[in-house]
């Protein structure tokens, strides 16, 4: 069994990102960059009913737009649209201005159709269908175990809550697009993607191309959070124009569109009930939930994992549950993978009635934690984070900080699964002593080609800088999509694999050992004029799955104002063997910038009067920006025994659940949906109205 | 957007003439280009007035101090004077936007904006102050809307520095044809309170020249509350001012932005202060006065609460 070195240089070390100065510099080419020869723009036309019946589309005014090249259909004939932003046609051209003014001159013939985007009432019978075959409200997933009411029954302290989280937005910064030039039968794209294989994939089976003519590159891309795994109907619409204008087309929506058609995190309307006995062991549970991926969850090519539903009683272990989960379809644009499917959704939930719950048992929330987390590893790491933190200086009972701004402390864990394997490289040694590593992965920002560079140059005894790492283009050997926090753990054995090889094929070719640089060189110089080509592949045994996590968050909250600001947030998390320290910490810092966003900021917000999204924008759709981030404290629990595994979900879990528990320790009062926003915070210390979301 | 013609203006009368019929002027464009993208505005030339002379002015006169129209919202952050003889002035221009919007808005453009209801911002959406026949934040999503208004638009005022120039007696000089008209901070928004598709007073071919601000003896602040550290708008803004000898107020004025189509003041209010000691009883009950006709809506209640924290807490302010 392979097993990583025990003496480790660049592996764990805080080298800087190898790519940082080509994409702080603009040099780093971004697939929304890429300019080949003759492109033409790519807009698409987008339905302006939440449901309605199409029954003519004509192009023909559009194609007499100067500098308009093509116009074509999203799928002929009559349809029904579902949502507000569904897509209806494409046009190519010259300029964008010939393409604002084309879309606009296309004439849609459309029977509205009556339409709900509110969960509350979406779910009632009486509400207009969404799917005319299918009612909303899904039958619920139902998960019974143990004697439930016999348990509640039992119990000493008992615990009664309802909680609801948002929609929430994906909005990676580089918008969703591609340029697709698919002329004479070759599709070549340039995608912003976190999996080139399946965009490749995707275009294949959808266009029907032979997939020896596709190839997909996606060198930097600007992230995707779980919502950029297949080309999307605005990349098969990219293609075909292409086709039809013999030239390549770029479509990369507008930050308007984002809002609408490319994925979300499903909404949650949970009512949680738990109960434990005296000494806080957790003995029952109950859940009844629902919620919305809008008109239907993400398919295969979105990743999956974008359903309404979500682990519970999630990290906690009791003996007698009941939970029944459903979810119910509205008229808005479908669900993705959303960092971290399900979790932060879930975590909210549970964690903000653990804390309801210590306070019926007046125990300490981090001791009830430690009394019942199954996992050995998150326990450790309450104890560490806890004492990081300060806790138990910190932590007063709820409601007892005084004065009009009060301060208050709370916490949450994680789970997440990761692993991943099945990655190919191949590693080419030139004479004059460089190294290419070409991987078919991709960086979605992790920072895939430091990981690279580090584990082959630590490998080989070269510095970081030496290596020449060429990923994101599916013509190099292949490795799966970056989601569910696999890539680190599916890549980095490839990289072991394909540079011990290397160097021992160097060795024998050339019979000077390579040792160091200076070895290395002269080794190198033996090869003559070819270089020396390898080929590696994932091993078992130097990755794995699994990781935990927990974090702790300061809050200040002005009651006269309802305001809140996040102070400090400490993370422990694990993550087997640290491969690159920095970006791991860079990881860190996006996910509790991101849960924070979840917890104070971020909603998708809903018209019920015209069914539009009503903040398809930065300035409506808040997100956390540099003046509110917190002190971040990382503790990284470094496992190399372990194995690579990777952390970019898990650390992205608990934080709106620490912030929201600490905002209920600091009012005495809890603020029961996301975001919290000083609306919220007022309503719930006046106590006059439900703190649920806008109905 | 709508394709457009584009013409520098090198005088007020030049400007008048290329705007023509259907022409905007442009400064910053902050305002002006997003409401273009969204086709809410769709004029066919667009005359930049950033080249008109002497209107990138900060100037102290004999009774009052002068600000052109083209000055931009961080000159005015980072004027030292103005700092400190109006702190008010320079916490209201510190709130605007973010350091880049700042570095190019106008105060003409600041003063001159658009409502920033998502509705009316709503490419798709014809609402009433679009000249459509519903306002749907009335019974929709409304918890950044108006308390107060005087027709049935419900979209507050945004503009930071309408209410701290209101609170500082300001006057803005409008160029309007051939003449030149004065107008208090009142007066250009009076008209928004009385018609749903007005943002201010100001017609079409107006030009915002100048604001002046009356030297004066009186300190001022300005504070506001919003979901977000920075750049975002505020859900409610205060400013106010006064004279304090002795710890006793006069000429005091009180101000509340975000919460009505105009910059919301109450005569009784800034009345209750003259000569008072300020303390906490006192700075309620000009809350009381100032809020009690308040209209909340279904989302929008919780202003009043910030309102009145705000109240309270700037009129501090001027204490220290």
């Amino acid at each position: 069994m392979p097993s990583w070195p025990e003496q480790r240089t660049l592996i764990g070390s805080h080298a800087k990102r190898i790519d940082g100065p080509a994409k702080v510099s603009g040099a780093a080419k971004y697939a929304s960059d890429v300019q080949p020869d003759g492109w033409l723009y790519g807009m698409v036309l987008r339905s302006k009913w939440p449901k309605a019946k199409i029954t003519n589309i004509n192009l023909e005014k559009a194609l007499k737009i100067p500098g308009i090249k093509a116009a074509i259909m999203d799928r002929p004939g009559e349809r029904t649209v579902r949502y507000y932003g569904e897509e209806l046609a494409a046009v190519a051209g010259t300029t964008k201005q010939a393409c604002l003014d084309a879309l606009r001159i296309i004439d849609v013939e459309a029977k509205p159709l009556p339409f709900v985007v509110r969960e509350q009432q979406a779910k009632e019978d009486s509400s207009p269908r969404v799917w005319d075959d299918t009612p909303n409200l899904s039958k619920p997933r139902v998960n019974e175990k143990g004697e439930v009411d016999k348990a509640f029954a039992d119990c000493t302290a008992i615990a009664e809550g309802f909680y609801t989280t948002p929609v929430q937005l994906h909005h990676p910064l580089e918008t969703h697009g591609n340029t697709v030039s698919w002329i004479e039968g070759e599709l070549m794209a340039w995608s912003s993607t976190q999996g080139v294989s399946s965009v490749k994939d995707g275009f294949a089976g959808n266009l029907k191309v032979p997939q020896s003519q596709v190839r997909v590159v996606s060198e930097y891309m600007g992230g995707g959070f779980g919502s950029k795994f297949g080309q999307g109907v605005e990349g098969s619409l990219a293609a075909r124009l292409s086709k039809e204008a013999k030239a390549p087309v770029k479509i990369f929506l507008t930050r308007f569109d984002e809002a609408l058609a490319v994925g979300n995190r499903p909404s949650s309307f949970q009512k949680i009930k738990l109960g434990a006995t005296a000494d806080g062991k957790l003995q029952a549970f109950e859940l009844e939930s629902y919620g919305t991926a809008g008109i239907g969850s993400g398919g295969v090519s979105e990743g999956g994992g974008g359903g309404a539903e979500f682990p519970a009683p999630y990290i906690y272990t009791v003996p007698n549950i009941r939970v029944r989960q459903s979810g119910v379809n509205i008229n808005a644009g479908s669900a993705r993978a959303f960092r971290a499917p399900g979790h932060p959704t879930a975590s909210f939930g549970m964690e903000s009635i653990m804390d309801e719950l210590a306070v019926k048992l007046n125990m300490d929330p981090v001791e009830l934690r430690i009394k019942n987390d199954p996992s050995e590893v998150r326990r450790k790491e309450y104890q560490l984070g806890a004492e990081r933190f300060g806790w138990k200086d910190k932590y007063k009972k709820p409601g007892t900080s005084t004065g009009p701004v009060k301060t208050g402390v709370g916490c949450a864990g994680a789970t997440w699964g990761g692993g991943g394997q099945g990655t190919q490289a191949e590693a080419r040694i030139n004479p004059d002593g460089t190294v290419e590593i070409r991987c078919g992965t991709q960086d979605l920002g992790t920072g895939t080609r430091t990981l690279i560079a580090l584990i082959a140059g630590d490998l080989l005894g070269l510095k970081p800088e030496q290596i020449a790492v060429r990923i994101g283009d599916t013509q190099y050997p292949p490795s799966g999509g970056s989601g569910g926090s696999t890539t680190a753990a599916s890549v980095s054995p490839a990289i072991y694999d394909v540079c011990t090889k290397a160097k021992a094929e160097l060795e024998s070719k050339t019979g000077v050992s390579s040792g160091d640089a200076e070895k290395w060189s002269a080794a190198c110089k033996k090869l003559g004029v070819e270089p020396l080509v390898v080929s590696g592949k994932w091993q078992q045994g130097l990755s794995s799955s699994g990781a935990g996590g927990v974090q702790f968050a300061e809050v200040e909250v002005d009651t006269e104002t309802g305001f809140t600001r996040v102070k400090k947030i400490t993370c422990v998390q694990d993550g087997g063997l640290i491969v690159s320290k920095l970006t791991c910490e860079s990881q860190v810092n996006g996910g509790i910038l991101m849960g924070i966003g979840y917890a104070l900021y971020e909603e998708r917000i809903m018209d019920d009067l015209s069914g539009v999204v009503l903040n398809p924008n930065f300035e409506t759709y808040k997100l956390t920006g540099l003046a509110d981030a917190p002190e971040i404290d990382i503790l990284l629990l470094d496992m190399p025994e372990r194995g690579v595994i990777g952390i970019g979900e898990p650390v992205t879990i608990p934080t709106a659940s620490a912030v929201a528990n600490a905002v209920a320790n600091a009012l005495g009062v809890r603020v029961g949906s996301l975001p919290i926003t000083p609306a919220r915070v007022l309503t719930a210390l006046t106590g006059k109205s439900s703190s649920s979301p806008s109905a | 957007m709508k394709s457009f013609q584009y013409a520098t203006a090198a005088s007020p009368v030049s400007a008048r003439e290329l705007r023509g019929e259907n022409g905007r002027y442009l400064a910053g464009g902050i305002d002006l280009l997003g409401e273009m993208k969204e086709y809410i505005a769709e004029p066919n030339i667009l005359v930049n007035i950033k080249s008109l002379p002497g209107l990138n002015k900060i100037e102290r006169g004999a009774q009052s101090w002068s600000i052109g129209t083209n000055v931009t919202i961080a000159e005015l952050e980072n004027h030292a004077e103005l700092k400190s003889i109006f702190p008010g002035l320079q916490q209201a221009a510190a709130e605007v936007g973010s350091q880049q919007i700042r570095n190019v808005a106008t105060v003409g453009g600041n003063l001159a904006q658009h409502s920033r209801c998502w509705y009316y911002r709503h490419r798709d959406i014809q609402c009433l102050k679009k000249g459509g026949d519903t306002c749907y934040a009335r019974h929709g999503e409304n918890k950044y809307h108006s308390l107060f208004t005087g027709n049935t638009c419900i979209s507050p005022v945004v503009s930071n520095l309408s209410i701290i120039l209101a609170a500082l007696d300001a006057t803005v000089t409008i160029q309007r044809g051939e003449k030149e008209v004065r107008l208090t901070i009142p007066e250009l928004y009076a008209k928004a309170w009385d018609n749903p598709t007005s943002h201010h007073s100001l017609e079409p071919e107006d030009l915002v020249m100048k604001v002046e601000i009356p030297v004066q003896q009186r300190r001022s602040a300005y504070l506001q509350v919003s979901e977000k550290s920075a750049f975002d708008w505020a859900l409610v803004s205060c400013a106010a001012s006064a004279k304090a000898d002795g710890g006793k107020l006069s000429q005091a004025r009180v101000v509340l932005g975000a919460i009505a189509n105009v910059p919301h003041q109450a005569q009784a209010a800034n009345e209750l202060l003259e000569g008072k000691v300020l303390d906490d009883s006192l700075a309620n009950q000009v809350a009381d006065v100032i809020l009690a006709k308040a209209q909340p809506l279904s989302q929008n209640a919780y202003k009043i609460q910030i309102a009145r924290t705000l109240i309270r807490r700037t009129l501090a302010q001027l204490k220290a």
